[in-house]
Protein backbone atom coordinates (compact mmCIF):
# COMPACT_ATOMS: atom_id res chain seq x y z
CA UNK A 1 0.00 0.00 0.00
CA UNK A 2 1.49 3.67 -0.74
CA UNK A 3 2.16 6.12 1.83
CA UNK A 4 -0.66 7.43 3.37
CA UNK A 5 -1.30 11.07 2.27
CA UNK A 6 -4.04 11.51 5.38
CA UNK A 7 -4.87 10.13 8.46
CA UNK A 8 -7.60 10.31 10.54
CA UNK A 9 -6.93 8.05 13.43
CA UNK A 10 -9.36 7.20 16.12
CA UNK A 11 -11.45 10.66 15.76
CA UNK A 12 -14.01 11.81 17.94
CA UNK A 13 -15.08 15.17 17.86
CA UNK A 14 -18.84 16.84 18.52
CA UNK A 15 -20.83 18.04 15.33
CA UNK A 16 -22.05 21.63 15.09
CA UNK A 17 -25.91 21.72 14.82
CA UNK A 18 -26.21 17.97 15.25
CA UNK A 19 -26.59 15.57 18.64
CA UNK A 20 -24.29 13.30 16.58
CA UNK A 21 -20.40 12.88 17.13
CA UNK A 22 -17.92 12.35 14.54
CA UNK A 23 -16.31 9.51 14.68
CA UNK A 24 -13.99 8.15 11.84
CA UNK A 25 -11.17 6.16 11.34
CA UNK A 26 -10.03 7.42 7.50
CA UNK A 27 -6.58 6.49 5.83
CA UNK A 28 -6.09 8.05 2.50
CA UNK A 29 -2.93 6.72 0.73
CA UNK A 30 -0.98 9.47 -1.50
CA UNK A 31 -2.37 9.41 -4.82
CA UNK A 32 -5.63 8.06 -4.14
CA UNK A 33 -9.17 10.21 -5.23
CA UNK A 34 -11.62 9.39 -1.95
CA UNK A 35 -15.18 10.60 -2.17
CA UNK A 36 -17.07 11.45 1.04
CA UNK A 37 -20.52 10.81 0.18
CA UNK A 38 -23.78 11.30 2.31
CA UNK A 39 -26.50 13.17 3.37
CA UNK A 40 -26.38 17.09 4.74
CA UNK A 41 -24.72 17.03 8.42
CA UNK A 42 -23.26 13.71 7.99
CA UNK A 43 -20.02 14.75 8.82
CA UNK A 44 -17.94 15.65 5.37
CA UNK A 45 -17.65 18.84 5.84
CA UNK A 46 -16.19 17.81 9.37
CA UNK A 47 -13.76 15.56 7.94
CA UNK A 48 -12.81 18.22 5.43
CA UNK A 49 -11.68 20.70 8.36
CA UNK A 50 -10.10 18.41 10.13
CA UNK A 51 -7.67 17.38 7.25
CA UNK A 52 -7.47 20.85 6.78
CA UNK A 53 -6.20 21.80 10.28
CA UNK A 54 -9.06 24.05 11.10
CA UNK A 55 -10.69 21.55 13.29
CA UNK A 56 -8.96 20.64 16.22
CA UNK A 57 -10.18 17.01 17.03
CA UNK A 58 -11.26 16.09 20.94
CA UNK A 59 -10.41 12.89 20.05
CA UNK A 60 -7.94 11.04 17.92
CA UNK A 61 -4.83 12.38 15.35
CA UNK A 62 -5.23 13.94 12.19
CA UNK A 63 -1.81 13.40 9.88
CA UNK A 64 -1.44 14.71 7.02
CA UNK A 65 1.53 14.46 4.23
CA UNK A 66 3.23 13.19 7.48
CA UNK A 67 2.44 16.46 9.84
CA UNK A 68 0.49 15.66 12.73
CA UNK A 69 -1.98 19.00 13.11
CA UNK A 70 -2.58 18.56 16.71
CA UNK A 71 1.32 18.88 17.52
CA UNK A 72 1.75 22.15 15.27
CA UNK A 73 1.43 25.82 15.68
CA UNK A 74 -0.14 28.10 13.52
CA UNK A 75 2.95 29.92 12.65
CA UNK A 76 4.86 26.28 11.89
CA UNK A 77 2.11 25.60 9.32
CA UNK A 78 2.61 26.77 5.81
CA UNK A 79 5.07 24.42 4.77
CA UNK A 80 2.44 22.39 5.15
CA UNK A 81 -0.23 24.13 3.61
CA UNK A 82 1.66 25.24 0.58
CA UNK A 83 1.33 21.36 -0.23
CA UNK A 84 -2.05 21.47 0.20
CA UNK A 85 -4.87 22.91 -1.71
CA UNK A 86 -8.39 23.50 0.05
CA UNK A 87 -12.07 24.55 -1.18
CA UNK A 88 -14.29 25.08 1.26
CA UNK A 89 -17.98 25.28 0.80
CA UNK A 90 -17.76 29.36 1.28
CA UNK A 91 -14.73 29.15 -1.20
CA UNK A 92 -13.45 32.63 0.32
CA UNK A 93 -12.37 34.43 -2.58
CA UNK A 94 -11.36 37.95 -1.84
CA UNK A 95 -13.87 40.40 -2.77
CA UNK A 96 -11.49 43.34 -3.22
CA UNK A 97 -9.70 41.25 -5.83
CA UNK A 98 -10.51 40.47 -9.51
CA UNK A 99 -10.87 36.79 -10.23
CA UNK A 100 -7.73 36.60 -11.88
CA UNK A 101 -5.65 37.97 -8.95
CA UNK A 102 -7.71 35.88 -6.69
CA UNK A 103 -5.45 33.06 -8.54
CA UNK A 104 -2.74 34.92 -8.94
CA UNK A 105 -2.19 35.72 -5.38
CA UNK A 106 -0.61 32.71 -3.77
CA UNK A 107 1.70 32.58 -6.25
CA UNK A 108 2.58 36.22 -5.47
CA UNK A 109 3.15 35.43 -2.58
CA UNK A 110 5.05 32.00 -1.80
CA UNK A 111 6.77 32.76 -5.50
CA UNK A 112 8.00 36.39 -5.57
CA UNK A 113 11.21 35.62 -7.23
CA UNK A 114 8.93 33.49 -10.62
CA UNK A 115 9.15 36.08 -13.58
CA UNK A 116 5.45 37.82 -13.16
CA UNK A 117 4.71 36.41 -17.00
CA UNK A 118 5.46 33.27 -15.75
CA UNK A 119 2.61 33.71 -12.90
CA UNK A 120 0.12 35.23 -15.03
CA UNK A 121 0.51 32.22 -18.28
CA UNK A 122 0.23 29.82 -15.00
CA UNK A 123 -2.78 31.55 -13.70
CA UNK A 124 -4.32 31.95 -17.39
CA UNK A 125 -3.86 28.40 -17.99
CA UNK A 126 -5.24 27.05 -14.79
CA UNK A 127 -8.75 29.48 -15.71
CA UNK A 128 -8.91 28.49 -18.81
CA UNK A 129 -8.69 24.27 -17.62
CA UNK A 130 -12.01 25.68 -15.45
CA UNK A 131 -13.60 27.43 -17.85
CA UNK A 132 -13.51 30.85 -16.44
CA UNK A 133 -11.11 32.61 -18.11
CA UNK A 134 -13.33 34.77 -20.04
CA UNK A 135 -14.04 36.44 -16.40
CA UNK A 136 -10.81 36.67 -15.50
CA UNK A 137 -11.24 40.52 -14.64
CA UNK A 138 -14.58 40.53 -13.05
CA UNK A 139 -14.93 40.53 -8.56
CA UNK A 140 -16.40 37.55 -7.19
CA UNK A 141 -19.65 39.85 -6.34
CA UNK A 142 -20.36 39.89 -10.18
CA UNK A 143 -20.12 35.92 -10.44
CA UNK A 144 -22.03 32.96 -9.83
CA UNK A 145 -21.75 30.47 -7.13
CA UNK A 146 -20.54 28.43 -9.75
CA UNK A 147 -18.07 29.99 -11.34
CA UNK A 148 -16.76 31.27 -8.13
CA UNK A 149 -15.95 27.65 -7.44
CA UNK A 150 -14.24 27.05 -9.97
CA UNK A 151 -12.34 30.14 -9.63
CA UNK A 152 -11.63 28.89 -6.37
CA UNK A 153 -10.75 25.20 -7.09
CA UNK A 154 -8.12 27.23 -9.90
CA UNK A 155 -6.35 29.18 -6.81
CA UNK A 156 -6.24 25.84 -5.02
CA UNK A 157 -4.37 24.15 -7.95
CA UNK A 158 -2.19 26.82 -9.00
CA UNK A 159 0.54 25.75 -6.22
CA UNK A 160 0.67 21.91 -7.87
CA UNK A 161 -0.44 21.19 -4.19
CA UNK A 162 0.37 16.97 -3.23
CA UNK A 163 -3.41 16.84 -1.68
CA UNK A 164 -6.55 18.80 -2.66
CA UNK A 165 -9.76 19.05 -0.34
CA UNK A 166 -12.49 19.88 -1.76
CA UNK A 167 -15.95 20.41 -0.22
CA UNK A 168 -18.62 20.12 -2.43
CA UNK A 169 -16.64 21.10 -5.74
CA UNK A 170 -19.81 20.86 -7.81
CA UNK A 171 -22.28 22.79 -6.31
CA UNK A 172 -23.75 25.71 -8.44
CA UNK A 173 -21.93 23.72 -11.32
CA UNK A 174 -24.11 23.36 -14.78
CA UNK A 175 -23.62 18.96 -16.02
CA UNK A 176 -20.91 20.79 -18.46
CA UNK A 177 -18.93 21.95 -15.95
CA UNK A 178 -19.21 19.34 -13.40
CA UNK A 179 -17.49 17.11 -16.05
CA UNK A 180 -15.17 20.25 -16.95
CA UNK A 181 -13.76 19.76 -13.71
CA UNK A 182 -13.65 15.99 -13.59
CA UNK A 183 -11.51 16.05 -16.48
CA UNK A 184 -8.97 18.39 -14.99
CA UNK A 185 -8.56 16.92 -11.39
CA UNK A 186 -8.25 13.92 -13.93
CA UNK A 187 -5.46 15.90 -15.97
CA UNK A 188 -3.65 16.97 -12.95
CA UNK A 189 -3.78 13.59 -11.34
CA UNK A 190 -2.28 12.06 -14.59
CA UNK A 191 0.65 14.74 -14.63
CA UNK A 192 1.97 14.81 -11.01
CA UNK A 193 0.64 12.86 -7.74
CA UNK A 194 -2.24 13.95 -6.26
CA UNK A 195 -4.64 13.13 -3.54
CA UNK A 196 -8.29 14.02 -4.01
CA UNK A 197 -10.45 13.90 -0.98
CA UNK A 198 -14.01 15.39 -1.90
CA UNK A 199 -17.17 15.67 -0.07
CA UNK A 200 -20.00 15.59 -1.96
CA UNK A 201 -23.91 15.79 -0.58
CA UNK A 202 -25.54 14.18 -4.05
CA UNK A 203 -24.45 11.39 -6.75
CA UNK A 204 -22.36 13.03 -9.25
CA UNK A 205 -20.44 12.04 -12.23
CA UNK A 206 -17.30 13.27 -10.22
CA UNK A 207 -17.69 9.97 -8.33
CA UNK A 208 -16.87 8.13 -11.02
CA UNK A 209 -13.57 9.20 -11.23
CA UNK A 210 -13.02 8.13 -7.50
CA UNK A 211 -10.71 5.51 -6.57
CA UNK A 212 -12.78 4.89 -3.54
CA UNK A 213 -15.70 6.36 -1.79
CA UNK A 214 -16.64 6.77 2.15
CA UNK A 215 -20.48 6.97 3.00
CA UNK A 216 -20.82 8.74 5.82
CA UNK A 217 -24.32 8.71 8.00
CA UNK A 218 -24.54 10.91 11.42
CA UNK A 219 -20.93 11.29 11.80
CA UNK A 220 -19.85 7.62 11.09
CA UNK A 221 -18.60 5.83 8.26
CA UNK A 222 -21.06 3.32 7.29
CA UNK A 223 -19.56 1.84 3.69
CA UNK A 224 -16.10 2.27 2.45
CA UNK A 225 -14.48 1.27 -0.71
CA UNK A 226 -14.69 0.82 -4.25
CA UNK A 227 -17.84 1.95 -5.56
CA UNK A 228 -19.47 -1.21 -6.46
CA UNK A 229 -18.46 -2.86 -3.42
CA UNK A 230 -19.77 0.17 -1.54
CA UNK A 231 -23.19 0.33 -3.57
CA UNK A 232 -23.65 -3.05 -2.27
CA UNK A 233 -22.72 -2.46 1.15
CA UNK A 234 -24.55 0.31 1.96
CA UNK A 235 -28.29 0.49 3.30
CA UNK A 236 -30.65 0.90 0.83
CA UNK A 237 -31.45 4.71 1.98
CA UNK A 238 -28.23 5.56 0.66
CA UNK A 239 -27.53 3.81 -2.13
CA UNK A 240 -28.90 7.24 -4.12
CA UNK A 241 -25.60 8.86 -3.45
CA UNK A 242 -23.45 6.27 -4.94
CA UNK A 243 -25.54 5.17 -7.96
CA UNK B 1 -30.13 41.93 56.02
CA UNK B 2 -26.57 41.33 56.68
CA UNK B 3 -26.25 38.41 54.28
CA UNK B 4 -27.91 40.60 51.75
CA UNK B 5 -25.83 43.21 52.06
CA UNK B 6 -22.73 40.82 52.01
CA UNK B 7 -24.44 39.17 49.10
CA UNK B 8 -24.41 42.74 47.16
CA UNK B 9 -20.96 43.60 48.15
CA UNK B 10 -19.78 40.50 46.97
CA UNK B 11 -21.58 40.07 43.72
CA UNK B 12 -20.12 43.87 42.64
CA UNK B 13 -16.44 42.74 43.93
CA UNK B 14 -17.10 39.80 41.62
CA UNK B 15 -18.46 42.20 39.10
CA UNK B 16 -15.38 44.36 39.41
CA UNK B 17 -12.85 41.15 39.80
CA UNK B 18 -14.61 40.19 36.09
CA UNK B 19 -14.59 43.21 33.96
CA UNK B 20 -10.61 43.81 35.76
CA UNK B 21 -9.95 40.16 33.90
CA UNK B 22 -11.84 41.11 30.99
CA UNK B 23 -9.89 44.73 30.46
CA UNK B 24 -6.39 42.86 31.13
CA UNK B 25 -7.38 39.78 28.67
CA UNK B 26 -8.34 42.82 26.30
CA UNK B 27 -5.53 44.94 26.71
CA UNK B 28 -3.14 41.81 26.31
CA UNK B 29 -4.99 40.69 23.17
CA UNK B 30 -4.34 43.66 21.61
CA UNK B 31 -0.70 44.16 22.67
CA UNK B 32 -0.01 40.75 21.33
CA UNK B 33 -1.43 41.75 18.15
CA UNK B 34 0.50 44.92 17.93
CA UNK B 35 3.85 42.65 18.73
CA UNK B 36 3.14 40.53 16.44
CA UNK B 37 2.90 42.92 13.76
CA UNK B 38 6.06 44.86 14.61
CA UNK B 39 8.03 41.45 14.49
CA UNK B 40 6.44 40.66 10.63
CA UNK B 41 7.73 44.33 9.95
CA UNK B 42 11.03 43.71 11.61
CA UNK B 43 12.25 40.10 10.91
CA UNK B 44 13.63 39.87 7.27
CA UNK B 45 12.12 37.80 5.14
CA UNK B 46 11.24 37.83 1.19
CA UNK B 47 7.49 36.28 1.13
CA UNK B 48 5.09 37.78 0.32
CA UNK B 49 7.15 41.16 0.37
CA UNK B 50 5.36 42.78 -3.12
CA UNK B 51 2.17 41.68 -1.86
CA UNK B 52 2.31 42.99 1.72
CA UNK B 53 3.61 46.25 0.40
CA UNK B 54 0.65 46.67 -2.12
CA UNK B 55 -1.87 46.40 0.77
CA UNK B 56 0.22 49.21 2.86
CA UNK B 57 0.24 51.38 -0.07
CA UNK B 58 -3.47 50.84 -0.26
CA UNK B 59 -3.56 51.60 3.55
CA UNK B 60 -1.66 54.56 3.39
CA UNK B 61 -3.74 55.98 0.64
CA UNK B 62 -7.13 55.69 1.94
CA UNK B 63 -5.63 56.84 5.77
CA UNK B 64 -3.31 59.69 4.90
CA UNK B 65 -4.05 60.86 1.61
CA UNK B 66 -7.48 60.71 1.29
CA UNK B 67 -8.42 61.80 4.97
CA UNK B 68 -6.65 65.38 3.29
CA UNK B 69 -9.19 67.04 2.67
CA UNK B 70 -11.50 66.64 5.66
CA UNK B 71 -8.38 66.96 8.06
CA UNK B 72 -7.93 70.68 6.29
CA UNK B 73 -11.02 71.67 6.79
CA UNK B 74 -11.60 70.92 10.52
CA UNK B 75 -7.98 71.82 11.44
CA UNK B 76 -8.69 75.20 9.43
CA UNK B 77 -11.87 75.93 11.21
CA UNK B 78 -10.43 74.68 14.83
CA UNK B 79 -7.53 77.33 14.41
CA UNK B 80 -10.10 80.02 13.76
CA UNK B 81 -12.43 78.93 16.68
CA UNK B 82 -9.36 79.08 19.37
CA UNK B 83 -7.92 82.32 17.63
CA UNK B 84 -11.37 84.02 18.10
CA UNK B 85 -11.80 82.84 21.41
CA UNK B 86 -8.22 83.61 22.56
CA UNK B 87 -7.90 86.91 20.89
CA UNK B 88 -10.69 88.18 22.51
CA UNK B 89 -11.15 87.24 25.79
CA UNK B 90 -7.34 87.24 26.68
CA UNK B 91 -7.12 90.65 25.95
CA UNK B 92 -9.51 91.50 28.51
CA UNK B 93 -7.47 90.02 30.88
CA UNK B 94 -4.42 91.67 30.14
CA UNK B 95 -2.96 88.31 28.53
CA UNK B 96 -3.23 89.02 24.86
CA UNK B 97 0.21 88.12 24.29
CA UNK B 98 -0.29 84.20 25.12
CA UNK B 99 -2.46 84.04 21.82
CA UNK B 100 0.77 81.62 20.80
CA UNK B 101 0.77 79.75 24.01
CA UNK B 102 -2.89 78.82 24.21
CA UNK B 103 -2.72 77.75 20.20
CA UNK B 104 0.96 75.77 21.22
CA UNK B 105 -1.28 74.20 24.31
CA UNK B 106 -4.33 73.69 23.19
CA UNK B 107 -3.87 72.47 19.16
CA UNK B 108 -0.54 71.20 18.72
CA UNK B 109 -0.33 69.27 22.58
CA UNK B 110 -3.48 68.72 22.50
CA UNK B 111 -6.36 68.86 20.37
CA UNK B 112 -4.66 68.47 17.40
CA UNK B 113 -3.49 64.48 17.71
CA UNK B 114 -6.61 64.20 19.54
CA UNK B 115 -8.92 65.10 16.62
CA UNK B 116 -6.76 63.69 14.34
CA UNK B 117 -7.09 60.20 15.93
CA UNK B 118 -11.06 61.34 16.20
CA UNK B 119 -10.69 61.88 12.51
CA UNK B 120 -8.80 58.64 11.23
CA UNK B 121 -11.10 56.09 13.42
CA UNK B 122 -14.39 57.72 12.39
CA UNK B 123 -13.02 57.16 8.60
CA UNK B 124 -10.23 54.60 8.50
CA UNK B 125 -10.58 52.37 12.00
CA UNK B 126 -14.12 51.42 11.14
CA UNK B 127 -13.34 50.97 7.85
CA UNK B 128 -10.86 48.38 8.55
CA UNK B 129 -12.78 46.60 11.31
CA UNK B 130 -16.25 46.19 8.83
CA UNK B 131 -13.94 45.34 6.05
CA UNK B 132 -12.36 42.73 8.40
CA UNK B 133 -15.85 41.27 9.83
CA UNK B 134 -16.81 41.01 6.30
CA UNK B 135 -13.43 38.97 5.58
CA UNK B 136 -14.48 37.00 8.51
CA UNK B 137 -17.90 36.17 7.78
CA UNK B 138 -16.81 35.14 3.85
CA UNK B 139 -14.57 33.24 5.13
CA UNK B 140 -11.55 35.02 3.59
CA UNK B 141 -9.73 35.00 5.97
CA UNK B 142 -9.58 31.62 6.35
CA UNK B 143 -9.36 30.95 2.80
CA UNK B 144 -6.00 33.18 3.64
CA UNK B 145 -4.67 30.98 6.55
CA UNK B 146 -5.29 27.96 4.03
CA UNK B 147 -3.14 29.23 1.36
CA UNK B 148 -0.66 29.35 4.08
CA UNK B 149 -0.71 33.13 3.74
CA UNK B 150 -0.09 34.81 7.34
CA UNK B 151 -3.09 37.01 8.21
CA UNK B 152 -0.75 38.68 10.92
CA UNK B 153 2.01 39.69 7.81
CA UNK B 154 -0.61 40.27 5.01
CA UNK B 155 -3.21 41.75 6.90
CA UNK B 156 -3.03 43.10 10.33
CA UNK B 157 0.87 44.71 9.72
CA UNK B 158 -0.05 46.21 6.53
CA UNK B 159 -3.04 47.97 7.70
CA UNK B 160 -1.31 49.37 11.34
CA UNK B 161 2.14 50.54 9.73
CA UNK B 162 -0.21 52.27 7.44
CA UNK B 163 -2.74 53.65 10.30
CA UNK B 164 0.38 54.75 12.24
CA UNK B 165 2.37 56.60 9.21
CA UNK B 166 -0.81 57.95 8.02
CA UNK B 167 -1.89 59.09 11.93
CA UNK B 168 1.91 60.54 12.38
CA UNK B 169 1.65 62.72 9.21
CA UNK B 170 -1.80 64.06 9.72
CA UNK B 171 -1.50 65.17 13.12
CA UNK B 172 1.90 66.96 12.37
CA UNK B 173 -0.07 68.38 8.74
CA UNK B 174 -3.49 69.25 11.65
CA UNK B 175 -1.19 71.34 13.68
CA UNK B 176 0.39 73.52 10.74
CA UNK B 177 -2.92 73.77 9.17
CA UNK B 178 -4.81 74.42 12.55
CA UNK B 179 -1.96 77.08 13.24
CA UNK B 180 -2.48 78.57 9.95
CA UNK B 181 -6.36 78.43 10.12
CA UNK B 182 -4.95 81.45 13.36
CA UNK B 183 -3.09 83.20 11.54
CA UNK B 184 -6.05 84.08 8.74
CA UNK B 185 -8.82 85.11 11.82
CA UNK B 186 -5.62 86.65 13.57
CA UNK B 187 -4.98 88.76 10.52
CA UNK B 188 -8.38 89.36 9.50
CA UNK B 189 -10.60 90.06 12.48
CA UNK B 190 -7.76 90.80 15.08
CA UNK B 191 -5.82 92.53 13.36
CA UNK B 192 -2.46 91.05 14.68
CA UNK B 193 0.41 91.20 12.17
CA UNK B 194 2.05 88.31 10.69
CA UNK B 195 5.50 88.95 12.21
CA UNK B 196 3.78 88.98 16.23
CA UNK B 197 1.46 85.96 15.35
CA UNK B 198 4.83 83.69 14.10
CA UNK B 199 6.45 85.07 17.24
CA UNK B 200 4.36 84.64 19.64
CA UNK B 201 3.81 80.94 18.77
CA UNK B 202 7.76 80.37 18.17
CA UNK B 203 8.34 81.72 21.41
CA UNK B 204 5.66 79.18 22.75
CA UNK B 205 6.55 76.46 21.17
CA UNK B 206 9.12 73.67 22.34
CA UNK B 207 11.26 70.67 20.76
CA UNK B 208 8.97 68.88 23.77
CA UNK B 209 5.80 70.11 22.13
CA UNK B 210 6.66 68.71 18.84
CA UNK B 211 7.75 65.87 19.95
CA UNK B 212 4.73 65.04 22.66
CA UNK B 213 2.53 65.44 19.45
CA UNK B 214 4.35 63.34 17.32
CA UNK B 215 4.47 61.00 20.37
CA UNK B 216 0.71 61.14 20.10
CA UNK B 217 0.11 60.80 16.56
CA UNK B 218 2.68 56.99 16.90
CA UNK B 219 0.66 55.84 20.02
CA UNK B 220 -3.12 57.08 18.58
CA UNK B 221 -2.35 55.18 15.24
CA UNK B 222 -0.95 52.12 17.23
CA UNK B 223 -3.70 52.04 19.73
CA UNK B 224 -6.38 52.41 16.62
CA UNK B 225 -5.24 49.83 14.45
CA UNK B 226 -4.85 47.45 16.80
CA UNK B 227 -8.23 47.69 18.50
CA UNK B 228 -9.73 48.18 14.64
CA UNK B 229 -7.94 44.53 13.58
CA UNK B 230 -8.75 42.90 16.40
CA UNK B 231 -12.55 43.96 16.66
CA UNK B 232 -12.49 43.21 12.77
CA UNK B 233 -11.07 39.78 13.20
CA UNK B 234 -12.98 39.39 16.40
CA UNK B 235 -16.49 38.46 14.12
CA UNK B 236 -17.35 34.92 14.04
CA UNK B 237 -20.41 33.88 11.74
CA UNK B 238 -22.70 36.99 11.12
CA UNK B 239 -23.20 39.87 9.36
CA UNK B 240 -25.21 41.63 12.34
CA UNK B 241 -22.04 41.17 14.24
CA UNK B 242 -20.04 43.24 12.02
CA UNK B 243 -21.55 46.74 12.99
CA UNK B 244 -20.99 45.30 16.65
CA UNK B 245 -17.62 44.81 16.58
CA UNK B 246 -17.62 48.34 14.57
CA UNK B 247 -18.91 50.74 17.17
CA UNK B 248 -17.27 48.50 20.13
CA UNK B 249 -14.10 49.40 17.90
CA UNK B 250 -14.67 52.80 17.37
CA UNK B 251 -15.77 53.31 21.07
CA UNK B 252 -12.82 51.94 22.11
CA UNK B 253 -10.33 53.39 20.28
CA UNK B 254 -11.62 56.43 21.74
CA UNK B 255 -11.55 55.73 25.54
CA UNK B 256 -7.99 54.00 24.59
CA UNK B 257 -6.64 57.20 22.81
CA UNK B 258 -7.87 59.22 25.76
CA UNK B 259 -6.35 57.18 28.38
CA UNK B 260 -2.72 57.14 26.53
CA UNK B 261 -3.41 60.76 26.11
CA UNK B 262 -3.49 61.16 29.71
CA UNK B 263 -0.84 58.75 30.47
CA UNK B 264 1.35 60.71 28.28
CA UNK B 265 0.51 64.26 28.98
CA UNK B 266 0.16 64.14 33.05
CA UNK B 267 3.25 63.09 33.59
CA UNK B 268 4.58 66.51 31.86
CA UNK B 269 3.00 68.45 34.22
CA UNK B 270 3.61 66.67 38.20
Amino acid sequence: MNEAALVLEQIRTPMAGSPHVLDVDLRIAAGEFVALVGPSRSGKSLVIELAAGLVRPEAGRVVLLGHEWNDTQESEQTPVRLRVGTVLQQPGLLSNMTLFHNVLLPLRYHHGAMPERSREQAVMAQLERLGVAPMRDRFPAELNQGEVRRAAIARALILDPEVLLLDDPVAGLDAEMVLALKACIEEHRAHHPLTVVAALRAFSPLIEGADRLAVLQDGRVVADGARDTVACAVPEMLRKYVE
Amino acid sequence: MLLHEKDGLQRMIEWVGRKAIAGYTYLAALATLFTQAVLDLLLPTRQGRGETLRVLVRQILFTGVDALPVTTVIALLLGIIIVTQAGTQLPRLGAGGLVGSIIVVTVIRELGPLITAFIVVGRSGTAIATELGNMSVTREVVALRLMGISISRFVIMPRMVGMVLSMLCLTLYFDVVAVLGGYLIADAQLTIPFYAFVESITKALSTTDVLMTAIKGLSFGSAVAAICCYHGLAVRSSFTEVPQQTTRAMINSFVLCLLIDVVVTVPLYL
